[in-house]
């Protein structure tokens, strides 16, 4: 009797716990494969060419090669999470992004300030805020970076945010949507992803656009898919759209999404949209499947994990039909530094690039072309740079300006929805349903 | 008002979740019958029952002969519990006086994050699935994806075993006779560290069967046995610890209260359903449906 009371002290903890871990909850990413990171790990790529000055702006890859960087490095942090309950495999794309923008600005653009090479020193986040504090205090006062790049998790980005507005060290969010990150308007944020507004908007001109009235929004109980629930809402009431909406919120945490999905499927629904993230938005497809809801009834994913090479394992012919949100295409044309990432990352990774590497790379070039405009490693001459300035990266040129609610500091890449029309279609040959090119 | 087709799914549902928790749960309390201690890894074996019969089935079987890695997966798990529980449970138990049942639970703790991080480091967080070729069942109105009505059939089908085997073999017998009384079991000259090391390997035998079963429900990641441990705890709490009547009707239990509840209240809270009725037990019954009122002097 005792024991068994004891024995539901402890599960209760243990569900205590699992509610804690939600709150690093993700916004959405792709995996590579399996690459043991280091917690801290400090990566510094030898430059090889050879020619003059190094440039305020970044050049393009076809011009002449610069001068082999010299003195002391400027450290740029990657605080990212690379062990759970982070998503690992998002934190590894991250990282290798971030080694190729490393390799970009001491390569081609001869280092900054005048020559001096960059590096960064990774830290692991582990997707929990107070590991993402402790992390963000490290590399501060341990390393000296200038700017912290790689947040993921929303819940982690928005409690550094609350240090480093103090501290003074810019954040770059590489794939963290919530919209607070950058609503709360500190001097500090800055954002190189998506927003959830954004996200929303792209989804429900997709619906208008194929004509759906009746729409089952089936979210994680986390604040990516909470907060797009009450987005969604908001927007379709704003926009006066004759949408009906109903919300299913799931346990991040369950393994069983059927009693949701039959109630989903009661409801007679003209599109399903899945927000949940990892192995839950997996699941969703599966047993949306298996229950014969999916694919009679269209699925939307709510970000770019189908283009991860799992997809297909994972699900066999029970993907196919689905629709989903995607950041980058291949045959989206890109900025010559896009270009040189692309073959860069082929070339390293024996594999087509994911956007999570991109934005961590566009990330580190936006950033060495903001040092060279503050002409010293200062993180508040960087941010001062980084608010006048306009900056080349992988898709277009980019700006962080003061601007209006989650506008502020952010720089947009589009949104692509993208559909399998076949089992086992790469994603790189996916239709292309829907594009959303952002006015902001 | 959900329809009645709708109710019927979610009973259906709800059913066949139990009977694979129910699983899960007998290794657990078939453990802590014969040898005192609670097995906090329970869930790694069932992910190690999965991720083996994803290997068999994607590498060495094929996706034809799902079923046989089924088998396989089962008597690997029990080959691995029986090597692990000398080398790792027994030094715990040095003594025949003194029975250190709380550091042997505290070890499987340890073994708990071990394996957990054995599988993160040798397949990464990623999610795999072994396929199947069961098509999907269609009774009137009633969808029954075929992996888990095979699922539900495989469960029944190792839980009959077990009662078999405890029921009609001498080692059964020798079984029950140590989880009555350990002393008495040695004084009629059976070695109990041998009784020992068969119930740790049967016990999380049942747990990688249950993970092998459901490898192509829930998909194989290094975190997936989880939810399903819970659920066996769960279960033991609401039968009785020791109970392995009580933890077949604690399934069912358990399996339905989640499904009524999700259909009638909100399915949003599911996990929640199951705690609540454990909370209740304990306030009624705090030695559960099946259990035993004991005294410790």
């Amino acid at each position: 009797m005792k024991f068994l009371r004891v024995l539901a002290a402890l599960l209760l903890i243990a569900l205590a716990a699992g509610c804690a871990g939600r709150q690093g909850a993700a916004s959405p990413t792709t995996a590579p494969q399996a690459t043991p990171i280091p917690t801290a790990t400090t990566v510094s790529m030898a430059a090889t060419s050879t020619a003059t000055a190094a440039p305020t702006a970044a050049p393009s890859p076809t011009t002449a090669s610069k001068p082999a960087p010299s003195g002391e490095p400027v450290r740029i942090g990657v605080l990212t999470p690379l062990s759970p309950p982070g998503d690992a495999a998002a934190g590894q794309l991250i990282v290798r992004g971030a080694e190729l923008g490393v390799k970009y600005v001491n390569e081609v653009m001869g280092g900054v300030l005048d020559g001096r090479p960059i590096e960064i020193v990774v830290e692991d986040d582990q997707g929990t805020p107070e590991q993402g504090v402790a992390g963000y205090r490290r590399l501060v006062d341990e390393k000296r970076v200038v700017a912290v790049v790689g947040q993921f998790h929303s819940a982690v980005n928005l409690a550094v945010n609350e240090i480093a507005k103090d501290v003074g060290v810019p954040v770059f969010s590489t794939q963290a949507s919530a919209k607070d990150i950058t609503a709360k308007h500190y001097p500090i944020a800055f954002r190189t992803h998506l927003i959830d507004p954004i996200r929303v908007e792209g989804w429900l001109d997709f619906i208008q656009q194929q004509g759906y009235t009746r729409v089952a929004l089936v979210a994680e109980d986390t604040d990516y898919g909470i907060g797009l629930i009450e987005e969604t809402k908001r927007q379709i009431k704003e926009r006066g759209l004759q949408v009906e909406l109903r919300e299913f919120v799931v346990d991040r945490r369950s393994t069983d999404l059927t009693p949701q999905l039959l109630q989903v499927r009661d409801f007679k629904p003209d599109l399903v949209i899945n927000v949940a993230v990892g192995q839950l938005a997996y699941l969703m497809v599966q047993q949306a499947y298996d229950i014969g809801l999916f694919p009679d009834t269209p699925m939307l994913a709510s970000y770019d994990f189908p283009v991860r090479p799992e997809f297909w394992k994972n699900l066999g012919e029970k993907g196919n039909g689905l629709y989903f949100i995607a950041y980058y295409h291949p045959r989206q044309s890109l900025t010559p530094i896009g270009e040189w990432f692309v073959k860069a990352y082929e070339q390293a990774y024996n594999e087509p690039p994911v956007y999570s590497a991109l934005s961590a790379f566009g990330g580190i070039v936006v950033l060495a072309q903001a040092l060279n405009q503050a002409g010293k490693a200062d993180p508040q001459a960087l941010i001062a740079a980084l608010e006048n300035g306009t900056f080349e990266s992988w898709y277009g040129k980019v700006t962080f300006p003061r601007a209006e609610g989650p506008y502020w500091h952010q720089a947009t890449p589009s949104l692509l929805i993208l559909h399998y029309t076949e089992p086992q279609q790469d994603w790189r040959q996916a239709e292309v349903v829907y594009e959303y090119q952002p006015s902001r | 008002m959900p329809s009645a087709d709708l109710f019927l799914q979610y009973i259906v549902a709800g059913m066949m979740l139990g009977a694979l928790y129910t699983v899960m749960a007998l290794g657990i309390t078939f453990i802590y019958s014969i040898m005192k201690m609670i097995n906090w890894s329970m869930g790694e074996f069932y992910m190690i029952g999965s991720y083996l019969q994803y290997i068999f089935v994607i590498y060495v079987l094929g996706v034809k002969y799902w079923y046989l890695g089924v088998l396989v997966s089962a008597v690997s798990v029990f080959i691995l519990g029986c090597i692990l529980e000398p080398v790792v449970i027994r030094p715990m138990f040095g003594g025949f006086v003194e029975r250190r049942t709380e550091y042997a639970t505290v070890v499987t703790i340890a073994l708990m994050l071990a394996l957990r991080s054995a599988a993160y480091v040798l397949g990464g967080p990623y999610q795999r699935n072994p396929q199947t070729n069961l098509p999907r069942l269609t009774l009137g109105e009633l969808t029954i994806p075929g992996e888990r009505a095979v699922a539900f059939a495989g469960a029944i089908i190792a839980i009959a075993l077990f009662y078999g085997f405890l029921r009609f073999t001498w080692f059964g017998l020798a079984l029950r006779a140590a989880a009555q009384n350990r002393v008495a079991i040695q004084t009629a000259g059976v070695n109990i560290r041998r009784l020992d090391q068969l119930a740790f390997g049967i016990g999380v035998a049942l747990a990688g069967v249950a993970g092998a079963l459901l490898a192509p429900v829930f998909l194989v990641y290094p975190t997936n046995g989880a939810i399903t441990t819970m659920k066996g705890f769960e279960i033991i709490i609401i039968a009785g610890l020791g109970s392995i009547p009580g933890a077949l009707l604690g399934g069912l239990i358990l399996g339905l209260v989640e499904a009524l509840c999700s259909v009638l209240l909100s399915p949003g809270f599911q996990h929640a359903y199951g705690f609540l009725l454990v909370l209740a037990l304990l306030l009624v019954r705090p030695y559960g449906l099946f259990g035993e009122r004991e005294r410790e002097v």
